[in-house]
């Protein structure tokens, strides 16, 4: 930035918004990850309208900026790793309204997660995600990151209770983005975007009323094969926990040296919590404790009473702490994998801790099959903060090639962003900077984040072989490779079940023939569906054996329901799903794994497409092993495309190739 | 070596300033309990901010020092992210390392008022009450655009916040006292009691006497807080000497009770300033070791309620709490003394930005902590709120007659020598 930029910002604020000190810049240099970058300056905006115009100022210029919360990301997505301004959004911090009625907070981005909290407790309500740092953290860096916490294994992680947001977008421009939005849905892709596609000024949330009991039950572990075993099992008998946490032996050894929890000293440790009524929770907690035992876990122990419960959780709020004790810095590395790999992780992980020298305390968030190794180091010492940097990097390898991902709620960020290759094939990551480049042409909006730079393929591609193309949907494939090369427009009908008959001109894409359970991962819960099947029939088959898709009835295929946006629920289950791009090329997109924001959430934003985005080839959904009674899903409607849908579209589908009358 | 400790007592153990910046791991957990942090949502005015900035100070990266000033000297001292933080990192001492590294002399007021307290001392009380007597006339109101002409802004602010003008100190009235044959408790007058507030130590050897028995005054001189915080370490030390060779010359076995808990859990720090000085290392420590402030004098004492008390709430001082761990016991005694009168305060630990001379240094970030504590007093209807530090009871009493006039504030010792008082009229004695 020249003088004359900052004058020129420091003019368009009011006063006290901008600080320019080196002091005040070397404050704002940092956040809670390893890697420091400087702004030019820092702008302390008061409201979406401040926020706009360093916004709009930046994208007129070219200049970077960063948006941020309370800087304690881990994944070093809030530092301003290329200059330019920082945008603290601490400012923004009142909670606007509570509707107790209609489930509904609306809050400024700054507000901090404990504020809320705190406000929702006073009518008996509260917000599920609870990330770790939730006393500090700020609703907007949740919603950046996609934040998740012990509760989201029964709650969902932060997307999930977003209802709309109000965001400044690249172009400078405040729009409103909701979850009832027909078409692709832009508001989910904002969540976990890292600041990248634009700045959060105001969020709806879902809130829930409290739950009037809550049981806690702590177990210990002859092995961590026994106490996965268990947690498959408490899944499968129909518990689902709201929290399922894990701590291995190293961990509760440094537990306890700090703070006597008074733990178990067995291989693994499981902290399991109940909620509901009073009668659930105390149903629940016997089946938990029976199913315990019966996995040989030596020790267990119940808790009703807040004080009670606090004694059992008191090792496991402890973990962190202990470790910060134990050296200068802490990386908490974050992968996630199928839950049921969750011992070859552990496995994988203790064998490249031997090799570099490193111990890690590991915890686990088991139930989602996120785990947390945290290493303790002095970031001053060069070799030992290579080591350990190596060390992470390769268990998020290791967690990628046991079918995982790289992040499980800390981000990408800068530390990341080069691992990403591991995960994405070089297509995905084209889509993404397709998105980003259409979004934010300028390129201002916190660069440097999430993607690696184009080329520099140097740290090899994709780490997992990608699955085969089914030999129906490998045609499918080369026909619109065919019809891509001609220009020729496409009609994505599926198998015909919502979609009109083409209109004259175009080439039909039809996905009869491809009707296969691909996957079905008991251990895991999750099902990975061709587009063809029928869901009704895939609904009995699954029923069958006790799995549940918590879905109203909804006729027809997979493909149809999920590119009509059939239910808006659908988002909640969807873990991953296979495209067909506009140019033939196949995009693998999310995973088998509950928790995951490694990349942007391109899955859902095909949800309500209509085909114009891309041809559904398989999508990979969460099961349940109960199901629930829903009211019937209204009609789906088709959408008009608003401007950031244009966007989005332009990204997947630059010429208009498919389902060209949408944009028409 | 300059004017620098260099090497910190830490939870983790003694530890160099260096290291003991560098424990900050930059989570950020104590952001929400920095309290102007929360005021001003400036990280440049957060805990995490400051260590940081310490940190790259004694690194020598930043080019230009003096662009710190603003943080270091906008930090209230107050502890309270050192008890949010896992490994305790100690800012409060560390930004005094950075402050002191970057003025290479200190600020002459604190220094005069420093040799003032050590060395001429009656010449400083004759001061003291030729200008209480004149504020009691009203002639200082006069003096405060003078002050301010001079480039003193901060002392007539002063004059303006202290609303205490005693014309007899309290240690003038406690050398008057009896001599004691056996000891059980010796009492230590902070100059906050002793030249503003007499009626708080005569409260607290009130409250002593009738729980303890029998003790003595100490006839301390200033614990050396003002030269540690804004002068000289040198200074400091030759006070904390002072102090530490009257302890052990006043023969008192038991407690040395204070009743300013900066200045108690200043006494408890004696032995981090005399880290290159083992012999009297072990002194400070053996002194260090006897400190009790009156939250704990009182924690478990037979206190009897307080009869026709108005709705009353406690603020947590901070060096009590967050330097001391006091806040249990500080609200343990002060619910049993108001029972059912008693209120509970929202944010009772977060500083009111008295914090000894910052009020008049930073008045305008001051000026938004108390208002936003005299807020949470009014929302908890209190009428009467008690602390127990000096500069709280300054700092609440002016900010209350400001934004909430219906409450007054009384030291926490106060209130006990009341209950007790009571007690004995009614025929409960103390113990029963």
């Amino acid at each position: 930035m020249t003088k004359q930029d900052i004058a020129d910002l420091r003019a368009s604020l009011p006063p006290g918004t901008l600080l320019t000190g080196e002091a005040q810049l070397a404050a704002y240099s940092y956040d809670g990850a390893s890697r420091r970058g400087r702004p030019e300056a820092v702008a302390l905006p008061r409201g979406a309208d401040e926020v706009r115009r360093v916004v709009a100022f930046c994208a007129d210029r070219r200049i970077p900026y960063v948006a941020r919360g309370a800087g304690t990301n881990l994944s070093g997505g809030s530092v301003a790793s290329r200059g330019g301004v920082l945008l603290s959004l601490a400012r923004l911090d009142r909670i606007l309204s509570v509707d107790t009625a209609a489930l509904c907070a609306v809050v400024e981005p700054g507000v901090v997660n404990l504020k809320l909290q705190e406000e929702l407790a006073r009518t008996g309500h509260y917000y599920a995600p609870d990330p770790s740092s939730f006393r500090v953290s700020t609703i907007g860096g949740n919603i950046a990151e996609n934040a998740g916490g012990p509760r989201c294994l029964k709650y969902g992680v932060t997307t999930d209770h977003v209802l709309a947001l109000e965001a400044v977008m690249p172009d400078g421009e405040l729009v409103r983005f909701s979850v009832e939005d027909a078409g692709p849905e832009v508001m989910s892709l904002l969540v976990g975007s890292e600041g990248t596609l634009g700045v959060v000024t105001k969020a709806w949330l879902r809130i829930l009323p409290q739950p009037a009991a809550v049981r806690t039950v702590l177990a210990g572990f002859p092995s961590v094969e026994a106490a996965v075993s268990c947690v498959s099992a408490i899944i499968a008998a129909g518990v689902v926990p709201r929290a399922l946490e894990a701590l291995d032996r190293a961990t509760v050894a440094t537990v306890e040296a700090y703070r006597k929890a008074g733990y178990p000293g067995t291989e693994a440790v499981l902290l399991i919590e109940m909620d509901g009524t009073p009668e659930s929770a105390a149903r629940e907690a016997a089946a938990v404790e029976r199913l315990a035992r019966e996995y040989g876990a030596s020790e267990v122990r119940s808790a009703e009473a807040v004080a009670d419960r606090e004694r059992l959780w008191e090792g496991r709020r402890g973990a962190y702490a202990a470790c910060a004790r134990l050296a200068p810095n802490v990386l908490v590395e974050d992968g996630v994998v199928p839950r049921d790999r969750l011992p070859e992780a552990v496995r994988r992980i203790r064998e490249i801790s031997a090799r570099h020298g490193i111990q890690p305390a590991l915890l686990f968030h088991a139930g989602d099959g996120n785990i947390h190794p945290n290493i303790s180091y002095d970031e001053r010492d060069p070799a030992q903060c290579a080591r350990v940097k190596a060390a992470g990097q390769e268990m998020l390898r290791a967690c990628v090639e046991l079918g995982g991902s790289l992040s499980g709620e800390h981000g990408v960020g800068t530390e990341k962003r080069e691992a990403m290759r591991w995960l994405h094939s070089s297509r995905v990551l084209r889509l993404f900077r397709d998105i980003k480049g259409s979004f934010d042409p300028e390129g201002s909006a916190n660069p440097g984040k999430i993607l690696p730079d184009e080329g520099g393929e140097a740290g090899g591609g994709p780490v997992r072989p990608a699955r085969p193309l089914s030999a129906q949907a490998a045609l499918l494939a080369g026909k619109v490779k065919a019809c891509a090369a001609e220009g020729r427009p496409m009609a994505v009908v599926g198998s015909g079940s919502r979609s009109p008959a083409a209109p004259p001109g175009c080439a039909e894409l039809l996905t009869t023939g491809m009707n296969s359970v691909l996957d079905w991962d008991k251990g895991n819960y999750t099902v990975t569906v061709e587009a063809g099947v029928s869901v009704r029939s895939l609904r009995a088959e699954l029923a069958s054996q006790g799995f549940h898709l918590r879905w109203p009835d909804l006729g027809g295929t997979l493909g149809g329901v999920l590119a009509s946006k059939a239910w808006p629920g659908l988002r909640e289950d969807l873990l991953g799903m296979r495209l067909i791009l506009a140019d033939g090329e196949v995009a693998d997109l999310g995973g088998k794994v509950v928790k995951n924001v490694a990349g942007y959430d391109a899955a859902r934003l095909v949800l309500g497409s209509w085909g114009t985005l891309g041809v559904i080839v398989d999508a990979t959904l969460r099961l349940h092993s109960s199901a629930v009674e829903l009211p019937a899903a209204g009609e789906p409607k088709a959408f008009c495309a608003g401007p950031w849908q244009r966007r989005v579209k332009q990204a997947f589908d630059l010429k208009n190739l498919l389902n060209p009358w949408f944009h028409a | 070596m300059g004017n620098l400790l260099h090497r910190l007592i830490t939870d983790l153990g003694e530890r160099s300033d260096y290291d003991a910046a560098s424990q900050c791991c930059r989570c950020g957990y104590c952001e929400q309990a920095c309290p102007t942090y929360v005021v001003t949502g400036d990280e440049t005015r957060s805990a995490r901010g400051r260590n940081q900035l310490v940190r790259l100070l004694i690194e020598g990266r930043l080019s230009d020092p003096a662009s710190a000033e603003d943080a270091l000297h906008t930090c209230l001292l107050c502890g309270a992210c050192t008890a949010a933080c896992y490994a305790r990192v100690a800012t409060a001492d560390i930004v005094l390392e950075g402050r002191r590294k970057l003025t290479e002399t200190p600020h002459r007021l604190a220094r005069l008022l420093t040799r003032l307290l050590a060395e001429h001392r009656g010449l400083l009380m004759l001061l003291l009450k030729a200008a209480n007597l004149a504020k009691r006339l009203g002639l200082t109101a006069l003096a405060r655009p003078a002050l301010r002409l001079i480039g003193l802004p901060g002392l007539a602010l002063a004059e303006e916040h202290v609303r205490e003008a005693p014309l007899v100190f309290l240690e003038e009235v406690l050398r008057r006292r009896p001599a004691v044959k056996d000891p059980r408790w010796s009492y230590f007058a902070p100059c906050g009691p002793n030249f503003l507030y007499p009626r708080v130590g005569l409260a607290t050897v009130a409250v002593l006497e009738s729980l303890r028995g029998p003790g003595v005054f100490m006839d301390n001189g200033c614990c050396g807080l003002l030269a540690y915080n804004y002068g000289e370490l040198d200074d400091a030390r030759a006070m904390a000497r002072r102090v530490i060779e009257r302890f052990e010359a006043s023969g008192s076995r038991g407690p040395v009770v204070g009743d300013c808990s900066s200045c108690t859990a200043f006494l408890k720090s004696y032995p981090q300033l005399f880290l290159s000085e083992p012999d009297w290392k072990v002194r400070a420590e053996r002194f260090a070791a006897a400190v009790r402030d009156v939250p704990e004098v009182l924690a478990d004492a037979p206190l009897p309620e307080l009869a026709g008390l108005p709705a009353f709430t406690y603020h947590d001082s901070c060096r009590a709490c967050h330097g001391q761990g006091l806040q249990t016991a500080a609200h343990a005694a002060a619910r049993r003394l108001a029972g059912s009168a008693y209120r509970e305060l929202p944010e009772s630990d977060m500083c009111c930005g008295g914090a000894g001379a910052y009020a008049f240094r930073n008045p305008a970030l001051s000026d938004d902590l108390i208002q936003r504590k005299a807020g949470r007093i009014a929302a908890s209807g209190a009428r009467l709120v008690a602390a127990s530090g000096t500069s709280c009871l300054i700092q609440l009493a002016q900010g209350l007659k400001k934004y909430y006039p219906e409450c007054e504030v009384v030291h926490l010792s106060e209130l006990a020598a009341r209950a007790l008082a009571q007690g004995a009229k009614d025929g409960t004695p103390a113990g029963a």
